[in-house]
């Protein structure tokens, strides 16, 4: 929601407050007020939340492409962005910057952030 | 005309419960929702709940059309124009399969199994006609692209169907299930939906843990792609490997193209083929991990993991039970979403823990000269042999 309906929920909001506590020393109007304020402040409320309870949809994660050195004492390790063809094991023609020796994709794979599992 | 007189319309307002002059309006209101809610009030709650479902089905559709868009656009890709790939898709889309007849369950797994390997068949020669320059393994990952989309259009269809009879019938029962159903659709959905990239672009997906694990397992001990046995049951091979004196047969379908093969054939054909010599069968595959349950925990137990309709799981449990051979499964928990979503990074982490559990059950529960089956099930969609 925008800027403006959140502006004139906080009106709408004030305004109700405002009439709710105005009817409060009229013994026989005082109802009409009472009500009037709360159904006010209510349309405030829903123009503040409106939207809220849908959740913006993030971005889903990049998939990346991890490469290792298929030479057991080299160290080498490259995360690089996925590229079409990229597949698990598959060995590259690359050769290792390190030590020249020839290397494997290792894993493609994705890093998703979730929320902390609760402890029961 | 007779005039009431003031005491009685008073003592009608005090009746009302009227207390000041008008409040009895607040009360006539009060007893008018009373009679509405009680008389309209499950008429209201049917509205409510339609126009809940009419919201979940406007997401649904959405994610029929932008998945059938997604296809026609990876389609094309392999040499036919758009339009063309469009209209086959659509009749395509419709495609289904008759269960067999279980009213004499005798022999039902046999007439399953003929008719998914016919359907089988189906797909894979339309999807050879509809991206005639693809390879191999590019044919079996659009042949799961496609899958996604017609179980995307399938699920929009029927919930678009409950809806509209509920509507007609004003039968409450059926639109009470379909919306009390529709948070668990959606996440269905919503999981095939984002699955589409990977399948599309061919990235390894959560399910392929487990031929995964074993590759990696058969190359420990020296298994490579040039000493995979290719095509033992349908698009399914092993590695030959020997661990610590024992014959360990690494079974799991051929990558990286999108498949799972027919491992329990498989794993029935190398029984039979060593019969009597076979000492354990090991399963290693993904299963639905229990909310709570963190993504990638690993743990074991008795029986066959495989999670097909029935002909695979039968065999294997079948050769098993026929030569007395102990079976074990060894799984790696994940949600619906992270099993057909692209490979995540906790799933991996898991493999040394696989790999680890794997080797004890070998050297615990086998003795030297044993043959042992490993078998690695799931999609090797995106993983080299």
């Amino acid at each position: 929601m925008g800027l403006i309906s959140r502006l004139l929920g906080i009106i709408f909001l004030v305004t109700g407050g405002a009439l709710f506590f105005l009817g409060q020393g009229d013994p026989v109007l005082g109802i009409f007020y009472y009500f009037g304020g709360i159904m006010v402040m209510a349309m405030g409320i829903s123009l503040l939340t409106a939207g809220s309870g849908k959740k913006e949809e993030k971005p889903p994660p990049p998939t990346v492409t991890e490469i290792r050195c298929d030479n057991a004492e080299c160290t080498f390790k490259e995360i690089r962005d996925f590229q079409n063809g990229d597949y698990i094991l598959k060995a590259l023609e690359a050769p290792c910057p390190k030590c020249q020796g020839s290397m494997t994709i290792h894993g493609v794979y994705v890093v998703r952030e979730e929320p902390p599992i609760p402890i029961i | 005309m007779v005039k009431a007189e003031p005491e009685t319309v008073e003592m009608i307002q005090m009746q009302i419960g009227a207390e000041s002059e008008f409040s009895w309006i607040i009360n006539l209101a009060f007893f008018a929702f009373i009679i509405i809610f009680s008389l309209y009030g499950a008429k209201i709650q049917m509205w409510q709940w339609l126009k809940q479902i009419e919201t979940g089905l406007i997401e649904l559709k959405k994610m029929a059309i932008e998945s059938r868009q997604t296809s026609i656009d990876t389609f094309k890709k392999f040499g036919r124009k758009e339009d063309e790939v469009a209209k086959d898709l659509d009749r395509w889309l419709d495609y289904f399969t008759i269960m067999p007849v279980d009213l004499d369950p005798a022999g039902i797994l046999k007439r399953l199994d003929h008719l998914l390997d016919e359907r089988r068949d189906r797909f894979q020669e339309f999807v050879t006609d509809i991206a005639p320059e693809a390879s191999q393994s590019e044919l079996q990952s659009l042949e799961n692209t496609l899958e996604v989309t017609q179980v995307l259009g399938l699920i929009f269809r029927i919930v678009r169907h409950f809806f509209i009879l509920g509507k007609k019938t004003g039968s409450q029962i059926m639109i009470m299930q379909i919306q009390m159903q529709m948070p668990d659709l959606l996440r269905l959905a919503k999981a095939y939906f984002d699955a589409l990239d990977a399948f599309s672009a061919g990235k390894p997906i959560g399910d392929g843990i487990g031929p995964l694990v074993v590759t990696k397992f058969a190359r420990e001990y020296g298994g490579t792609a040039e000493t995979y046995v290719h095509e033992i049951s349908r698009e399914v091979g092993y590695y030959p490997i020997d661990v610590e004196g024992r014959t360990v047969y690494a079974l799991r379908a051929t990558g990286p193209g999108g498949t799972v093969g027919k491992p329990g054939l498989a794993v029935k054909k190398l029984v039979d083929n060593h019969k009597g010599s076979i000492a354990r069968i090991i399963t290693v595959d993904a299963a639905l991990k229990l909310e709570g349950e963190e993504l990638g925990r690993v743990s074991e137990g008795t029986g066959a993991a495989i999670g097909d309709l029935g002909p695979e799981k039968h065999a294997m449990e079948q050769a098993a039970t026929d030569n007395k051979i102990g079976i074990e499964a060894i799984v790696i928990k994940e949600d619906e979403a992270a099993a057909v979503g692209v490979m995540d990074k906790k799933i991996l982490d898991a493999i040394p823990e696989v790999v680890e559990r794997i080797r004890t059950a070998i050297l615990k529960r086998t003795k030297p000269g044993d043959k042992i089956i490993l078998a690695g099930i799931g999609n090797t969609i995106g993983i080299g042999l």
